[in-house]
């Protein structure tokens, strides 16, 4: 981009942090009726006709709020929000979509945007947008002016001071940030900080080791949620999807996932939760290393499911749905795997056994607690 | 691959397929479903591999892995074509001996083939196996033909030529006349007209639309959606393509439960393959026509079967049932147009476009058209996939092509509907089976499920195993079916412990009705019948456990104690090595004996005690009502049922 020495001759206004809203539109109808709009609303505007243009004019004059239009001759909305990011993080961009696909305006949220409008909407919503639009600007740049960069948010003073804790209140704030635009690497360097601010916690406390190993696993938890949401493009239908390959990964969903998913799509935690809740797939504990399944279907029924959970049940020492102290075998009772055929059948991890006599069990389940003495 | 771009390319790709393949050339095909799969079918499938290759017989042999055959009960299933020689229960060790004897050798392997249950007759080709002899396989014949994972197979068979068909020959209205005339009636549950769904959702002028395929099977023994969907994914996939083409949709998706992970593999497979050559996605076959599907996995709730409920989930919220005052066809997936369909109803569209509404009005009863598909499954000897016309009889269903009960016990009932339905007993063996004549006996076709029990289940019991199924599965939002289901639940585990009430059974009729009236959704609404229909047929079960403290069955464990006869013992010590216990041992005489206090009542000693001694029997505890307290060794018995 050209940027000719200082640019404030070319502004209509007088200079840096002026003008209030940027709209960046090809269509000269939307430009218009924002500007009117906007300026019934007190806020100065300009506008640009196409990506270029308006990355300019939001060079000259340092606008709070951007509005883009997604689809654009030239270059595109998605280039501009990237662009814009990349020039001021506190600067807050609102995506004009007009397809009402709400999906790709989705997408954009991952690359900064904080809010989306659809076509058409009324001079109400524009209006709410834009109030929302500035407040978020004003406390990022009131941050970055207090504290030179970004930082997170102290614990509060009466927390118990674990490392689960530092986090977890970091987390929040991260969260906002991240909608503001920070960069993944900006993102990981705030949780190193946070991860430093736990250890300290942690070595006045003692059990240093322990703590580290905590937080390492937590910080590893947190990214392995965000590849998994990126991967599903943001959308918030696939919630489901994305808490099953969570739990697929790790097993079981502890709850710092939960929060951070909650943040990432914006979801209220109790929304989460009801879910987590609702369906038998989810746990909200840890498992053990062996899974054993007995299922339950009718046919099985019928043919001895109860008796095998009694006998399975007394060998392990564990009632449906417990795990041993050992952390060994979890015990779990199936609503039909669909393979009648073998009823009673038992699923231990990924093998399918019919009815499987009590003198195998036993020896079966000695050798997965030799094998893992051993190990 | 390359990307078809009119119905010639189709044509022009299955002619370059076909002729590549030699009818008459030997073909290896291992069922690969979940339930072969567990027998072991995976080791085969690579024996035979090495095998081939060892013996050197690549050139003249084809191998292939194939969806589900459906006689599941005596998997794995082997069938070696153009002959249709069909082995059963084969283990990896008998590989090399049918590669040696039947494909080079051109002789038969006895020990692996079907044997009459009565004659000890040997049957080889598949086709003449009871089992499959009395059945119309149409939508199940396919997936012995195919490799689930390779779409070429399914263009082989003349796959996807119905899509190129409607959108190039018929316009939609044709279409959607076509599937009225043939009167498809939906698979999943209630049977309504698919081609009425069709034209609602088409004519609602709002945009987009969406359709379904719900493959969430909720019904606790059914499994005939996911071998469609494991065993034939691109025929579910051109169903709901000429679906969506018809209604004017371009959003598609697959709701899978997340217990049928191979499905789900499939299912993915078939969706890239087919968007591969241009059958999905945008412009399909060039004819401007776009359409593109997205799988949504289930997270293992009952009621998100439920068509509303399953709705809510693809939204991301809690699978949860809406009320629909306005039915979903009209405001359905966001507020849209949706029109949603089970797994087998799908899979129907393509054959009725191929051959005609004609052809499918031929089969079956004069208001249930076409074949349907059972899971047949508990106290039967042939356990599978049974698909007969509407109308066969229940008769026909267990004893030809299931046949019989196994260890000549004696039939008791039949179980449909899942748990939304009934129990039909044996009087009522020769009505036809379909939607009406089902509905009228009490139960109702449900997805297909078909439970056969003997004299051993419980009716009781039975009951109470469908009551705590709904219990955990109702979503808890109306209170009719919440309190219903906890207050039913509470009744019949009394019984079935023995501490039953006079007036417990007109109570549960009371409760059952006022939940058919008030609840909710459907769920609600159907929870009472396997109690109400268990109470019309088997009262006298329910007054045993209640006067007497009994169960008849000998199922229901506080009312029964087991016990070693020592004349028929042999003293081989099964039962002590397999008791999860140590109940049992030997006393002075060398007898072994069971320790009434630590016996949890497992079964696990019937279970191993050999056939020739069955020396295990189930006697009755005896004990009078509200007496719970008296040791249970003191107390009288009587002899239930023995192995
Ligand atoms: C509690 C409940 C569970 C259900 N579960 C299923 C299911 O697992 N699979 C299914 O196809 N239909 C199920 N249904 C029926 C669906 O609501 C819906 O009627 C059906 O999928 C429509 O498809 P069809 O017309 O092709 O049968 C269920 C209904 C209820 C009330």
């Amino acid at each position: 981009m050209d940027t000719q020495g200082e640019i404030v001759s070319q502004s209509p206004y007088q200079g840096p942090g002026i003008t209030d809203v940027v709209v960046i539109d090809d269509e000269e109808s939307i430009c218009e009726g924002c500007r009117q709009t906007l300026e019934t609303g007190g806020y100065r505007s300009e506008i640009a006709r196409d990506g270029i243009q308006g990355l300019k004019l939001v060079e000259q004059s340092h606008p709070r709020v951007v509005l883009v239009d997604l689809k654009m001759q030239g270059m595109n909305g998605m280039e501009v929000l990237t662009k814009l990011s990349e020039f001021d993080p506190s600067i807050v961009s609102i995506v004009i979509t007009g397809y009402g696909s709400i999906d790709s305006a989705v997408e954009t949220m991952k690359i900064g945007a904080s809010d989306f409008l659809t076509k058409p909407f009324t001079p109400e919503k524009l209006l709410e947008s834009v109030n929302r639009g500035m407040e978020l600007s004003q406390s990022a740049r009131e941050k970055r002016v207090t504290e030179g960069t970004a930082q997170p948010l102290r614990v509060p003073e009466k927390a118990p001071l674990n490392k689960q804790n530092v986090l977890l209140n970091g987390l929040e704030v991260l969260g906002q940030y991240y909608s503001l635009g920070l960069k993944e690497r900006q993102f990981f360097s705030e949780l190193k900080y946070l991860e430093s601010e736990a250890e300290h916690h942690a070595e006045r406390l003692g059990r240093v080791e322990e703590k580290e190993k905590t937080v390492l696993d937590i910080v590893h938890d947190l990214r392995l949620v965000d590849n998994i949401i990126q991967g599903y493009g943001y959308k918030k239908n696939v919630l489901i999807q994305i808490l099953m390959d969570i739990q697929a990964e790790l097993n079981w969903l502890p709850s710092h996932t939960l929060k951070w998913v909650s943040m990432r799509l914006n979801i209220p935690y109790a929304n989460i939760y009801s879910i987590v809740n609702f369906y038998n797939v989810f746990n909200l504990e840890p498992r053990g290393d062996h899974i054993i399944e007995i299922c339950m279907g009718t046919a099985c029924h019928v043919r001895g499911a109860a008796g095998l959970m009694e006998r399975v049940s007394s060998l392990l020492g564990v009632q449906p749905g417990e795990t041993d102290s050992e952390m060994l075998f979890t015990l779990k009772s199936v609503r039909c795997m669909g393979c009648c055929a073998l009823a009673p059948v038992m699923k231990i991890d990924e093998q399918y056994n019919s009815n499987p006599k009590v003198s195998d069990l036993k020896k079966r389940f000695d050798n997965y607690m030799g094998k893992e003495e051993s190990s | 691959m390359i990307k078809l771009n009119s119905p010639h390319d189709l044509e022009i790709l299955r002619e370059s397929i076909v002729s590549k393949r030699d009818p008459n050339r030997t073909c290896v095909t291992v069922c690969s479903g979940t339930g072969c799969l567990a027998y072991g079918s995976h080791d085969i499938f690579r024996e035979f591999r090495l095998e081939i290759e060892k013996q050197r017989l690549g050139e003249e042999v084809d191998l292939r892995r194939t969806g589900c055959h459906g006689f599941c009960g005596r998997g794995p299933l082997i069938v070696i074509f153009p002959e249709k020689i069909c082995y059963l229960g084969a283990q990896k060790e008998d590989v090399a001996d049918i590669v040696s004897k039947t494909i080079v050798d051109k002789e038969l392997v006895d020990r692996l083939l079907y044997k009459d249950f009565e004659t000890g007759e040997q049957i080889t080709r598949i086709d003449d196996i009871p089992f499959y002899k009395y059945q119309k396989r149409i939508l199940l014949d396919n997936n012995a033909l195919i490799d689930p994972e390779k779409i070429d197979d399914y263009i082989a068979i003349g796959g996807y030529s119905a899509i190129a068909k409607v959108l190039f020959e018929w316009n939609r209205d044709d279409l959607i006349k076509e599937i009225k005339e043939a009167n498809l009636r939906g698979r999943g549950g209630g049977g309504f007209p698919m081609g009425v769904k069709w034209e609602t959702t088409r004519n609602v002028p709002v945009d987009p639309k969406y359709v379904i395929v719900n493959a969430d099977e909720g019904d606790p023994g059914a499994y005939m959606d996911r071998s469609l969907l494991e065993g034939n994914p691109h025929c579910v996939l051109e169903g709901l393509i000429i679906g969506a083409y018809a209604v004017g949709s371009q959003e598609g998706f697959i709701y899978v439960r997340d217990e049928y992970p191979l499905a789900l593999e499939n299912t993915k497979i078939a969706i890239e393959t087919a968007r591969e050559y241009g059958l999905l996605g945008e412009n399909i076959l060039g004819s401007g026509f776009d359409f593109e599907i997205t799988i949504h996995r289930g997270a293992g709730a009952f009621v998100s079967g439920e068509s509303s409920a399953l709705m809510n989930a693809v939204e991301g919220r809690v699978g949860e049932p809406r009320p629909k005052y306005i039915h979903t066809s009209v405001k359905g997936l966001w507020d849209r147009p949706t029109c949603l369909n089970n797994v087998e109803t799908w899979a129907n569209v393509p054959f009725i476009v191929n051959k005609g509404a004609d052809w499918f009005k031929s089969i079956g009863t004069e208001n249930s058209k076409g074949t349907k598909i059972f899971s047949l499954v508990g106290k039967i000897n042939n356990t599978g996939l049974v698909e007969v016309p509407m109308g066969t009889t229940l008769r026909e269903i267990v004893y030809h092509i299931g046949g019989g009960i196994p260890n000549a016990k004696k039939f008791k009932a039949v179980q449909t509907g899942g748990p939304s339905g009934g129990v039909l007993p044996e009087d009522m063996l020769d009505i036809p089976v379909d939607f009406d004549a089902l509905t009228e006996a009490g139960s109702m076709m449900g997805s297909g499920g078909m439970i056969v029990m003997d004299e051993n289940t419980c009716m009781v019991d039975t009951a109470r195993y469908y009551i705590e199924f709904l219990a955990h599965e109702s979503c808890g939002k109306c209170i009719p079916c919440r309190e219903g289901l906890r207050q039913m639940l509470r009744i019949l585990n009394s019984i079935t412990r023995g501490v039953g009430k006079e007036g417990d059974i007109e109570l549960l009729e009371e409760l059952g009705e006022m939940m058919q009236e008030a609840s909710l959704c459907a769920l609600g609404k159907t929870a009472p019948n396997p109690v109400l229909s268990t109470i019309r047929h088997f009262r006298d079960e329910y007054e045993a456990h209640i006067n007497e403290a009994r169960c008849p069955a000998g199922v229901c464990k506080e009312l029964i104690i087991y016990h070693i006869n020592p004349e028929d013992c042999l003293r081989c010590g099964l039962c002590e090595k397999n008791c999860p216990t140590n109940a049992i041992s030997k006393d002075e005489d060398e007898v072994y004996v069971i320790n009434q206090e630590s016996c949890i009542k497992c079964g696990s000693c019937m279970s191993v005690c050999p056939e020739k001694a069955n020396a295990i029997v189930v006697e009755n505890a005896f004990r009078p009502p509200f007496a719970n307290d008296l040791p249970k060794t003191d107390v009288a018995a009587t002899t239930i049922y023995s192995t």
